[in-house]
């Protein structure tokens, strides 16, 4: 019998989860760890954040899901790692704090013959002072962030609506945050929502975020062939601002949000104020407060953790140029070069550089996007490591580890603008792969007739079909595991 | 400092046909159609 215990249920672990339990005989024990009771379709987030959506639609408690499929289910909080065991376990282990309210802080040590490290990121407000909901500004990035969020923008239009005008900021709230098509999303929903309630004019929408140019996303940008014509993703961003009237701030970095004023810093060193009645930023991520020990009880944490707290994995890590890096600098299996029983997968991998192109200010601070690895990719990886275990369980341990690289990998990402049957609109984005490789397409890294955009009614559709598929498929009914990640 | 504003000012926009287009149920019918595909492609190519 093999215990394989997830750490973490977001797309990437839970997926994982399921596969193993599904491809597993019942003899073997599939174990998830979460701090969280419920699933959260995080996408749709965006539209609990305007109203347009309440938590239990993009929401789902775990424990019945996990109880049919006959997966093992903690509730709590995985604090440190043992992967060579200790002098009272022989076997590999983890150390979980309960966050379940019926065992709150109770502690307990579940041993295992493989692990998945899927505990996605930890949402970092404190790397801005006076950033979050629990300070200055708002969030989408949980259920209750975006509840909070749609009822302080409800208070803006309610102001619009006796006539004074309000300043919505929507953006990212640090240098190094990922996740800007979520802002870009936001930003086009609540202008939607400003125009259905017919107060757009008087509301000053600006957009802040990090990317050195529009329609970066983090990737780097893209190229489209469109119509005949080449163009890119800066392009046809601008051209969406400017039909719905939204100003942009990039290159920016968040210092301080004070209320009512946003302190930030851009790369020519210029030191910046922005002044607003409502504000969205999301927060930068870095890895989860996991540490990990040897046999010996010595603190290894900086041997599987890269300083940012996320896992390394088999990937290229050296410190090199932006010019000398490859796309096979990018992890295949998401083993970890320490422990081949132990995978980093989803948010909680560190990756081995930034997508798009590093830049600093004058004075010295990040300014870049670090690489979105969220939705479609996360669900792949959490796929690939449960093939991987499954295979070595099934075949032995030096059984050939499963494959999926960012940089061999396509993504589809549709940015809702608006909700509606008939008037919503979303922006469609497919690229392949996600990490460029100059290699093998020469010019933009990119397959320019996988790589594609397109503005419409029919991207809200998707959208929507998506949201009703996934919450399907992380729900384990009936033929789930025939849905693609 | 709102250095995106002269881009933006200065980008191509869409014509009143193709706002039109975006909207247009039948149209976006058939684009629904074709961006599946389009994205059922992508799924399966390459590693996954």
């Amino acid at each position: 019998m093999a215990r394989v215990v997830v750490l973490g249920a977001g797309i990437s672990g839970h997926t994982a989860a399921l596969h193993l339990r599904r491809l597993l005989k019942k003899d073997h024990e599939v174990v998830v760890v979460t701090p969280n009771s419920k699933w959260n379709w995080i996408p749709s987030n965006i539209w609990v954040g305007v109203g347009n959506m309440r938590t239990d639609q993009v929401t789902f408690p775990l424990a019945p899901v996990y109880k049919r499929k006959g997966i093992v289910f903690h509730q709590a909080l995985a604090t440190e790692l043992h992967p060579e065991g200790s002098s009272e376990h022989a076997q590999p282990y983890v150390s979980i704090r309960y966050t379940d309210p019926s065992k709150l802080n109770q502690t307990d040590e579940i041993t295992y013959d493989y692990l998945i490290n899927a505990t996605g990121p930890k949402l970092n407000f404190a790397a801005t002072p006076g950033l979050g909901p629990d300070a200055n500004s708002v969030s989408v990035c949980t259920p209750q962030h975006a509840v909070h969020a749609s009822e302080e923008l409800a208070g803006a239009i309610a102001k619009m609506k006796k006539g004074e005008r309000q300043r919505l900021v929507i953006g990212v709230g640090h240098g190094t945050c990922t996740c800007e098509g979520a802002a870009f999303e936001y930003t086009f929903n609540v202008e939607h929502e400003l125009r259905s309630a017919g107060v757009r004019d008087l509301a000053d929408v600006t957009y802040l975020t990090n990317e050195f140019e529009l329609g970066d996303f983090g990737v780097g940008g893209m190229t489209f062939h469109q119509k005949g014509q080449v163009t890119t993703s800066k392009l046809w961003t601008e051209s969406l601002f400017h039909e719905r009237g939204v100003k942009a701030i990039v290159q920016a970095h968040v210092e301080k949000v004070e209320p009512g004023v946003i302190h930030y810093e851009q790369l020519d060193g210029s030191k910046n104020t922005l002044e607003f009645d409502f504000a969205m930023l999301l927060p930068p991520f870095r890895g989860v407060d996991l540490k990990a020990f040897d046999a010996q009880g010595e603190d290894i944490t900086s041997e599987l953790f890269a300083p940012n707290g996320f896992m390394k994995v088999d990937a290229n890590y050296s410190a090199k140029p932006y010019e000398e890096w490859r796309a096979e600098d990018w992890p295949h299996t998401y083993e970890s070069p320490r422990y081949a029983n132990v995978f980093g997968v989803g948010i909680a991998f560190a990756p081995p550089h930034q997508i798009s192109q590093p830049r600093t200010s004058t004075n010295g601070t990040v300014i870049t996007p670090s690489p979105p690895r969220t939705g479609m990719p996360s669900g792949v990886m959490g796929k690939t490591a449960a093939l991987t275990i499954y295979d070595r369980i099934k075949m032995g341990p030096d059984a050939v580890a499963h494959k999926a690289s960012m940089a061999d990998m396509g993504a589809a990402c549709v940015a809702s603008a608006g909700t509606g049957l008939v008037h919503g609109t979303a922006a469609s984005m497919t690229m392949y792969p996600v990490v460029p490789d100059y290699q093998r397409f020469p010019g933009t890294g990119r397959s320019n007739r996988d790589t594609f955009g397109e503005i419409g009614l029919a991207g809200h559709w998707i959208k929507y079909m998506l949201h009703v598929l996934f919450m399907y498929k992380a729900m384990a009914r009936p033929g789930w595991h025939l849905i693609p990640e | 400092m709102d250095n995106a504003t002269n881009d933006i000012e200065h980008a191509p926009v869409a014509t009143p046909f193709i706002l039109r287009q975006r909207q247009n149920v039948l149209f976006q019918l058939w684009r629904f159609v074709a961006l599946n595909v389009r994205f059922v492609t992508m799924i399966f190519k390459g590693e996954h």
